[in-house]
């Protein structure tokens, strides 16, 4: 159980938003969630901040990549690790997160053994 | 069972989506077809940009996959991969309308899977606050669906069961479960 890990996913689904949470808090993370790039800002404007941040890529108001370069040009978010989740696959769109400051990618479907393994690989 | 025609003329190219896929209209004049079991078929279109697309999945794991988890994540990812799409061509999700077709129980006795399917589809688009205008699913008959993507139009007929495809789903793409890359 990855307790004490407070997780901001990002997503404009619902119902990505609802399997998300019941993967990560049968695994013992909190999680908060926003429903875009510009609603995940604001609530880090107003709360201490997270772990870890996990965000989809195509969202309306603010993407993804937005998100990320937004997030990295704050002192406080430089080290923050940011996990892309996406139906996307493409080497040019993970070489463009890369480059905007994401910690990594994992691809839609996820396997929630999977991204446990990985938010737990990149908050330790 | 309501019918929307889809236009005769001589000349749309027709795009078979089988299983586990999910196409968007170039904009041409084509029809997207697909024959239908117990999967489902979603049919999204925005009127205002004039994009639409189809979508067939089933919900079922291939024996040896994993449980309903991943289950529901594999309909949710056929889902967003139709909407992106589409929104990539200038769709709007909030002016998205809906058809959905097939969840047929084609074996009296057996679980009814087609029932799950329709579900499923039902509910994301609820959860999603994406209009449902048509819905023709359910029954013990297969069904041959037809969309054209630019006007929006469909057509659902229901076809002979010896017509209808394996109720055994295909293998999922391994490429796309769940890798992880970190930087």
């Amino acid at each position: 159980m990855s307790q004490n890990i407070n997780v901001l996913t990002v997503d404009d689904s619902a119902s990505m938003r609802a399997l998300l949470k019941a993967a990560l808090t049968s695994r013992g993370y909190e999680v908060v969630q926003a429903v875009d790039g510009v609603d995940a800002l604001e609530w880090l404007d107003r709360n201490p901040g997270v772990d870890v941040i996990v965000t989809d890529i195509n969202m309306p108001r603010m993407d993804g990549f937005g998100l990320i370069e937004a997030l990295r040009g704050q002192s406080r978010f430089r080290d923050c690790p940011i996990l892309v989740l996406s139906t996307e696959s493409s080497d040019e769109k993970k070489a463009r997160a890369r480059s905007a400051g994401a910690t990594g990618w994992i691809v839609k479907p996820f396997d929630a053994d999977k991204l446990d393994s990985a938010l737990r690989r990149v908050t330790h | 069972m309501k019918y929307q025609p889809v236009p005769s003329e001589i000349g749309p190219e027709r795009i078979t989506v089988m299983q586990g896929q999910a196409h968007v209209g170039s904009g041409r004049s084509e029809i997207l077809t697909t024959v239908l079991g117990s999967c489902i078929a979603c049919c999204l279109y925005d009127p205002v940009a004039q994009v639409g697309g189809m979508n067939h999945f089933l919900l079922a794991e291939p024996q040896g996959g994993r449980g309903t988890v991943s289950d529901e994540t594999y309909g949710l990812y056929l889902m967003e991969v139709l909407i992106n799409e589409m929104m990539k061509k200038g769709a709007s999700k909030s002016r998205m309308k809906a058809h959905i077709y097939g969840g047929a129980n084609m074996h009296a006795g057996m679980t009814r899977i087609g029932d799950a399917n329709a579900a499923f589809a039902s509910k994301f688009l609820n959860d999603e606050s994406i209009a449902l205008v048509h819905r023709d699913v359910g029954g013990e008959s297969a069904r041959r669906v037809d969309f054209d993507p630019v006007m929006g139009r469909s057509r659902c007929r229901t076809v002979e069961r010896v017509a209808a495809p394996t109720q055994t789903p295909t293998l999922r793409p391994q490429k796309v479960r769940g890798d992880v890359e970190l930087f």
